[in-house]
């Protein structure tokens, strides 16, 4: 991917997870996560009054960053990301992680509005800047 | 009659550092968590690879970056709702116990290495209390700061938490 390939406009390639309780398990070890409202559903239902266990907001900001670093390519670069959990996901429902770019700027900078959508729902909206190669430098 | 959700204690704390912590950065522990969320960019995992694309060796996820500096939590110090406030200087809003993640927005300057010795310094930025759509809630920003053993700035972190009345 360079930074000559991509326009304001484009979108990035989708990336549809369904997170499932053994995904969560893994990612509250992997960062240390003792919080009940991922793993003990009934501290969510009877304490929380949830319907169910939530997804961690840091998984679905993790996902939308790999399929950030999965388009970019390893001559690319996550320069900055921001992201804000808007609602709540579920285990077992179909997230989307996506973005679209907005604008190119110097230093082969490119801005993106990126998303974690669940259907129409917006989960998780942000912002991301990537760095990508420029093709006559490489 | 005022009857804030923020307590004297915590608004007290804006402003001020509420956590230092060090940690270094394991690769295993970096591909545990990239294993975690289906992440198994070769940059991650495949030393060839990253030298390949300009590196000396493999890198850190970015986002992996914040979990390097956690500490030991005992189980008696956990919160009744199992987490640990240790990262977010232990702040505890007796009158909104529900908490989750708000946000984060990082700028990301260099990249970490395996055994690097990172340091975050986590500053309370704000505390504000607000109106949503189902009830009042606290909103606390912290920033925080992560460099590596030479000194160097390896990203800086805005970070929010939500916490809501039982």
């Amino acid at each position: 991917m360079y930074f000559e390939d991509v326009a304001a406009g484009d979108k990035i390639p989708v990336l549809t997870v369904s997170v499932d309780e053994t995904q969560m398990f893994f990612f509250s070890a992997a960062t240390y996560n003792g919080h009940r409202i991922h793993y003990d559903k009934q501290w969510a239902r009877d304490v929380e009054g949830y319907d169910d266990v939530l997804v961690q907001g840091p998984l679905q900001a993790a996902l939308l960053s790999r399929a950030l670093t999965d388009w970019v390519g390893g001559h690319g670069r996550l320069v900055a990301f921001s992201v804000q959990n808007r609602a709540i996901a579920h285990p077992g429902q179909d997230l989307d992680f996506g973005g679209v770019i907005t604008g190119k700027r110097d230093g082969g900078l490119v801005d993106l509005d990126i998303f974690c959508r669940r259907g129409d729902d917006v989960l998780m909206p942000g912002t991301a800047t990537v760095a990508l190669p420029k093709r006559d430098t490489s | 009659m005022t009857d804030s959700l923020v307590d004297a204690e915590s608004a007290a704390k804006i402003g001020t550092v509420v956590a230092v912590a060090t940690g270094e950065v394991y690769r295993r522990d970096w591909q545990r968590w990239a294993a975690a969320v289906g992440d198994h960019n070769p940059l991650w995992f495949d030393a060839d690879y990253a030298r390949e694309h300009g590196y000396r060796d493999i890198i850190c996820p970015p986002l992996y970056l914040q979990y390097a500096i956690l500490g030991v939590a005992a189980l008696g110090d956990l919160r009744p709702d199992g987490s640990s406030g240790a990262v977010t200087g232990s702040m505890a809003f007796p009158k909104a116990p529900r908490r989750m993640a708000g946000g984060e927005s990082t700028t990301f300057h260099l990249p970490a290495y395996h055994r690097d010795e990172v340091e975050m310094v986590r500053t309370v930025d704000s505390i504000v209390e607000k109106e949503g759509r189902s009830g009042r809630f606290v909103l606390v920003t912290w920033r925080s700061e992560y460099r590596n053993q030479h000194r160097e700035l390896l990203a800086e972190a805005s970070t929010s938490m939500i916490a809501r009345p039982a």
